[in-house]
């Protein structure tokens, strides 16, 4: 049985399209994130799934029943809000058993169902406070539990941890996941922040101008992006992009020139031809100086985190930000001009609207 | 040595920012009010000085049927308005809210505009609407009751007819603190309710009702008020008539003082409905107040 599943899902807001022509799945029991920059139509796909906003076309099937005109309620999914929504007339218990209460459920069945949520989510202590005497991850968790009781087929989540500080979104990060073993439901989560993408997905769904620009694992995305805007988006720091030239085939690929030098790539299928314009793309981590080959930069600063430091430089051309990383070493490059390079696997071609050479 | 100075500067420059509202209110409130209070237990003429004569007034008061019967007016007129303009204020402000942007500025604009007109223009085009001989109003009226009605000279019509006005000027305001109060309320809350399985009448009764609960507290508190003030509607619709029966509290004030010239009388009839008004107002408050709290 599956997950949920979109088939050429549209959303139009008058004259504006939103969300155009998605299909995916997210198998039963996954974990899945929609992940994009703002306005990419994330928030507006996920709230489609909870039946929130009206579909403009296709079919959205949760559990293998047809839901796309179906009423929230009756969807079987559960949804965590950005700004969590707790009820602020209501206690902590009041809040999770809510959907109970609507369903006339018996006081004892709501108290254990209660009472197991908040063992969980290690509330069992704040039952009897309203909202507003608990701290922002607390919150988070009565909105996650409020979720729970209702045991429903899917959880969607909205940026939900966006509102708390950095630290408690770590925490939370991992307490999600945790979570998703334990209970072992449909999860769909939907951030801005790749970070939190990468560490919680099982399937990553990047989307942008409403279209899904790749679906994969976590590291399919890093490691074999489809286009330019997936390896620029996924990855911290973002990948170094440079303008070039094919020059000449290479065993195995192609030479394209960047820069006052030329840097390898692997290419898969035929390369393009000589005086192909091309973008040139290397992840940070895969950059480094090296004795000959590359292009030179100039080392404008150094962020050191102690066991590793990124460097930032500048190309001879004077366009953009080049970053390598370094691992162990305190020499300070500050002002040095380097030669830098890298293995032709690890460097990718893209054309110039962005599509990647394979 | 410096502390100190700096100290009394503070204080210098504290007084200073209060005198001017100390002094006004003085002037026209406490100077007043103390001056009624005096009043009343005299039996001093509207303008003049009068003998100190104790309690007579008010126990003069206690066997005037006048009284009594403006009080229990008063009484029926809260009745008919305060729940009622609460209620519809509700109403309308939870339609009103369903409508979009332009719309729903049209439709408050719609409900405000009695709310601006000044009480006498508002009691003429109600005595023209509800003429006996050429109302607008009378065929409406004659449908129900098979014949017309003189609304203003009915003693069982008239109270009702004032109320009705009444609520038609007053309520745009009343839609204006609930609208307020609904668009404070999260659409979050809704979209959670909804995904929770709650129905539009759920939604209201469990978000929009315990959330909404401080405006609709403060406006039966305001309106209360209000209508226990009621005054003008009824001397420029009915005069108190027919047969005292839209006769109130106030209009018996005016009719001491300004009529008959018994300022110390008149004082004490002022002072009871301020009492009536005070303890009313604070109770219902607070029993309002403990209702929301075991919501």
């Amino acid at each position: 049985m599956s997950g949920v599943t979109l088939k050429n899902v549209r959303k139009a807001f008058g004259a504006v399209d939103v969300i155009k022509d998605v299909s995916l799945e997210v198998p039963k029991g996954e974990f899945g994130v929609f992940v994009g920059p703002s306005g990419c139509g994330k928030s507006t796909l996920l709230r489609m799934i909870a039946g929130l906003e009206d579909t403009s076309g296709g079919v959205i099937e949760i559990g293998g029943r047809d839901v796309t005109n179906e009423e929230p309620a009756k969807r079987g999914v559960a949804m965590v809000f950005q700004s969590y929504a707790l009820y602020p007339h209501l206690s902590v218990f009041e809040n999770m058993a809510f959907s109970l209460r609507l369903a006339r459920a018996s006081k004892s069945e709501a108290k254990r169902k209660v009472h197991e949520a908040a063992e969980i989510l290690q509330l069992t202590d704040h039952l009897d406070k309203k909202p507003s005497a608990l701290s922002g991850g607390q919150r988070q968790r009565v909105a996650i539990g409020r979720a729970i009781v209702r045991e429903p087929e899917v959880f969607l989540f909205d940026e939900p941890l966006s509102n708390l500080d950095a630290e408690l979104r770590v925490q939370m990060r991992l307490e999600l996941t945790r979570l998703h073993k334990q209970i072992g439901a449909t999860m769909i989560y939907v951030t801005h922040d790749q970070v939190e993408a990468m560490t919680l997905a099982d399937d990553i769904f990047v989307l942008r101008g409403g279209v899904v620009q790749q679906a994969g694992t976590p590291l399919t995305l890093y490691d074999d992006p489809d286009n330019r805007f997936v390896a620029g988006f996924i990855g911290s720091p973002a990948m170094n992009f440079l303008q070039g030239r094919v020059t000449r085939r290479t065993e195995g690929g192609m030479a394209v020139a960047v820069e006052d030098g030329e840097l390898e790539v692997r290419v898969e299928g035929a390369a393009p031809g000589e005086g192909t314009d091309l973008v040139v793309g290397v992840r940070p981590e895969h950059l480094g100086p090296v004795e000959s080959g590359g292009f030179t930069a100039q080392v404008e600063m150094s962020e050191e985190l102690g066991g590793n430091s990124y460097v930032h430089s500048t190309p001879p051309s004077g366009g953009g930000d080049i970053v390598f990383e370094r691992r162990g070493v305190r020499e300070r490059l500050t002002g040095q001009t380097v030669r830098l390079g890298a293995v032709p696997e690890n460097v990718f071609a893209f054309t110039p609207d962005g599509v990647r050479v394979r | 040595m410096a502390m100190i100075r700096d100290r009394r500067r503070h204080k210098l420059v504290a007084y200073s920012l209060i005198l001017p509202f100390v002094a006004i209110f003085s002037l026209v409130f406490a100077y007043p009010t103390f001056e009624v209070i005096r009043m009343s237990f005299t039996n001093a003429p509207l303008i003049g000085e009068g003998e100190w004569v104790g309690w007579a007034n008010y126990r003069e008061l206690l066997t005037d049927r006048l009284f009594y019967t403006s009080l229990k007016n008063n009484g029926y007129f809260v009745l008919l308005t305060v729940i009622p303009t609460t209620a519809l204020a509700l109403l309308i402000a939870t339609l009103v809210n369903r409508l979009s942007g332009r719309m729903q500025a049209l439709a408050l604009v719609l409900f405000f505009m009695p709310y601006v007109l000044p009480v006498s223009v508002v009691t003429q085009i109600w005595a023209w609407m509800l003429d006996f001989q050429f109302g607008i109003l009378q065929p409406a009226i004659a449908f129900f009751t098979g014949k017309p009605v003189p609304v203003f000279k009915n003693p069982n019509w008239v109270m009702p007819t004032i109320a009705v006005v009444t609520i038609w000027w007053t309520n745009g305001f009343n839609v204006l603190l609930f609208l307020a109060g609904l668009r404070n309320i999260p659409s979050e809350l809704y979209e959670a309710s909804a995904l929770d399985g709650a129905t539009k009448w759920q939604q209201f009764k469990r978000v929009t009702w315990p959330l909404l609960w401080p405006v609709t507290a403060l406006v039966l508190t305001l309106q209360l008020i209000l209508q226990l003030k009621l005054f003008d509607q009824v001397y420029l619709l009915s005069e108190g008539g027919p047969f005292n029966s839209s006769y109130v509290l106030l209009l018996m004030v005016y009719r001491e003082a300004f009529q008959l010239n018994n300022g110390g009388y008149a004082s004490a009839v002022a002072l009871v409905l301020f009492l009536v008004i005070m303890v009313v107002s604070v109770l219902q408050f607070q029993l309002l107040r403990i209702g929301g709290k075991n919501k």
